[in-house]
């Protein structure tokens, strides 16, 4: 019968309720999972900034603000109901990201007076070559849920809240986001003050308060 | 600059969490459209552009070696 509805009901029978629940719970998982590795990942950037001295570079910064970007969005389906707005969120960011660490790497690939790779190499990778492995890795993560998780708008219907215990260790994960996040602002005040950032000290602590308005 | 596209994430975020998803939803266009103002402006180089001569990608014409 072309055009005609289908019931509601059916709708729920072909998915099984106890399959679509599985499957509702899969998705909090993987994106809860994607929120601890991004929250590493930026827990480690800070400890080389602050225990091995390395300052972050302006194209360094960006790259954890986008960081912080894939964040909000995986945590936004936490907060009500999953949803691919949020998603696309993600994916902004994860290609902002890819972005500005594929200009980066090119910008010190050949190196020169001034340019260089600079900070610890991990496995021999300096860390905006690694920038590119994660966001490829995380809008490959994304296309892979999407692959298996994709196009089932049923997954709405099924509240974060419906999984308490994931429920309660993304309300952790966001918080420690939140944290993260503040730290990092307040770093950049120190380091940037509100002109340029350079990588040559904080301007905050060399200067004194009128660093804050140097160029 | 710098500070003001982490302030409008760090806001974009704490609304997001606690408070209604419309001023969420403002902070994090106000910072995606910083983020790229600035990373134009970091990439930018009054004598070279957006350019990166650095990497030589042009091979020899034809003929002209051995």
């Amino acid at each position: 019968m072309l055009g005609a509805a289908v019931p509601e009901g059916d709708h729920q029978a072909r998915l099984g309720g106890r399959g679509g629940r599985f499957l509702a719970r899969l998705n909090y998982l993987y994106l809860l999972l994607m929120l601890v590795v991004i929250a590493g990942i930026l827990t480690a950037a800070m400890v080389m900034q602050y225990a091995k001295g390395e300052l972050p570079c302006p194209l360094c910064l960006l790259q954890r603000v986008a960081l912080f970007g894939i964040a909000y969005g995986i945590i936004q389906n936490f907060r009500g109901r999953f949803s691919y707005q949020n998603t696309g969120i993600s994916l902004v960011f994860a290609v902002l990201l890819l972005i500005v660490a594929s200009r980066q790497t090119l910008l010190d690939i050949y190196p020169r007076p001034g340019h260089e790779y600079i900070g610890t190499a991990i496995l021999g990778l300096h860390m905006p070559v690694w920038s590119v492995i994660i966001a490829s890795t995380i809008i490959s993560a994304y296309a892979l849920k999407l692959a298996i998780l994709g196009g089932d708008e049923h997954l709405a219907d099924y509240p974060a809240a419906e999984f308490p215990l994931l429920a309660r260790l993304a309300d952790f994960g966001a918080a420690y986001v939140i944290v993260l996040c503040l730290i990092n602002l307040g770093s950049a005040v120190v380091q940037c003050g509100f002109g340029e950032c350079h990588t040559m000290g904080y301007k905050l602590i060399e200067n004194g308060l009128p660093g804050l308005w140097l160029k | 600059m710098m500070v003001a596209v982490f302030a409008t994430m760090a806001l974009a975020i704490l609304v997001g969490q606690f408070g209604p998803r419309w001023l969420a939803a403002l902070f994090l266009t106000a910072c995606i459209g910083l983020f790229a103002w600035l990373f134009l402006f970091e990439i930018y180089s009054p004598e070279w552009g957006f350019r990166m001569p650095w990497l030589q990608t042009l091979l020899g014409a034809p003929g002209r070696e051995g």
